[in-house]
């Protein structure tokens, strides 16, 4: 199963998710996040990818795994906040 | 003048798009190593190329086919933002690159923008046009866009260092623009460019149909660059040792299709 969302963050940018799950819709197989927002080191977004992976469908769960990303001090991130994450990918889920 | 910074300068060089990529990448890493002095150059784009911000999808930023029959070369960036798409005769791209911890950089990234988006600023103004400072990180004149501006700050080596990398429209072909990029899921009509027409400008079109000169246009950008940063700028080339490591992103990152088609 593949999802899709995204969101024109007001005053900022585009932030878009692709997610797969498997067939019974219970956990993250893979997930991507595109669009023209800023972050850096730009290579850690593979690490939040990674940590969604195989993750159970829930909402609390991503939440957890995303705040605890995003409270990395070396991460910086314009134009999309972590909140807009959370949402597209609750979005892309629940479609 | 004892205690005036001196940057190296480069002179404007034309390449093509993974070149350009790898140079700015190789740069940087020789600052993280305390190897060469900060940095500022002035660079175009032969052939004319699509540039991607980092994060963004080259399948639904680019229309590929597009791109290969008009000869236009494809390359995803370092930095986040938006696709880009710099014509050779279009645009003039500058970088600046430079040591995180300089005290003449803001750890605030809004105002670090703002810092080196004023050196362009200086830039248009020595031209005659009268642009300003947009946060996030573009600037303006009057209300339509003139630059885009893109940044990130990493530590290849010893030291986190700031690029700062953006592109000044010289002149503007929005339907070549538009047959290269996706833009959404609209047709490209006479209605959407006229749209765009009202949110993005050229040097061109603010001077009344004049073109500047490309060599006017790095002056300018240097003298400006100078002027916000209080600097004094040192004319020189890439070390022996840049060159080489700019070779090697390009075979091995910027020109190739992993990288490029990554997301």
């Amino acid at each position: 199963m593949k999802n899709k969302a995204e969101k024109k963050v007001p005053g900022g940018k585009l932030i878009r998710v692709t997610v797969e799950t498997d067939v019974t819709m219970s956990k993250i197989v893979n997930v991507m996040f595109t669009g023209d927002f800023y972050m850096h080191p730009e290579e850690e977004i593979h690490t939040l990818e990674n940590s969604l992976k195989g993750t159970k469908i829930d909402e609390n769960e991503f939440k957890r795994i995303i705040t605890n990303f995003f409270e990395n001090e070396i991460i910086q991130i314009l134009g999309a906040s972590p909140e807009d994450f959370l949402e597209i990918l609750v979005t892309a889920l629940s479609g | 003048m004892n205690n005036v910074d001196v940057w190296r300068v480069l002179d404007l060089e034309t390449n093509d798009c993974a070149t350009n990529m790898a140079i700015d990448e190789a740069i940087l890493f020789h600052i993280s190593e305390g190897k060469v002095p900060n940095t500022i150059r002035t660079y175009r784009w032969n052939p004319s190329a699509v540039s991607i911000g980092y994060f963004q999808s080259v399948y639904e930023e680019v229309n590929i086919e597009a791109c290969q029959s008009k000869s236009v070369d494809v390359v995803r960036r370092i930095t986040g933002g938006g696709a880009v798409y710099h014509d050779y005769e279009g645009e003039i791209t500058y970088s600046v690159l430079v040591r995180d911890n300089d005290p003449k950089i803001p750890k605030d990234i809004i105002k670090s923008y703002q810092l080196i988006c004023q050196g362009i600023i200086y830039a248009l103004a020595d031209i005659g046009i009268d642009a300003t400072f947009k946060p996030i990180n573009d600037i303006i004149a009057g209300t339509k866009k003139i630059s885009g501006n893109a940044q990130t700050r990493r530590k290849p080596g010893k030291d986190i260092v700031m690029l700062q990398h953006g592109t000044i429209l010289r002149d503007l072909d929005i339907k070549k623009m538009f047959s290269v990029l996706r833009v959404s899921k609209e047709k490209i009509s006479d209605k959407l460019i006229e749209q765009v027409e009202q949110r993005v400008t050229s040097i061109r079109r603010e001077l009344g149909d004049k073109l500047v000169d490309f060599e006017t246009l790095k002056n300018s950008l240097e003298r400006g660059f100078s002027k916000t940063l209080s600097i004094q700028l040192e004319r020189s080339t890439l070390t022996e040792s840049e060159r080489k490591l700019a070779t090697e992103f390009k075979e091995k990152k910027y020109g190739a299709k992993d990288w490029v088609f990554k997301r």
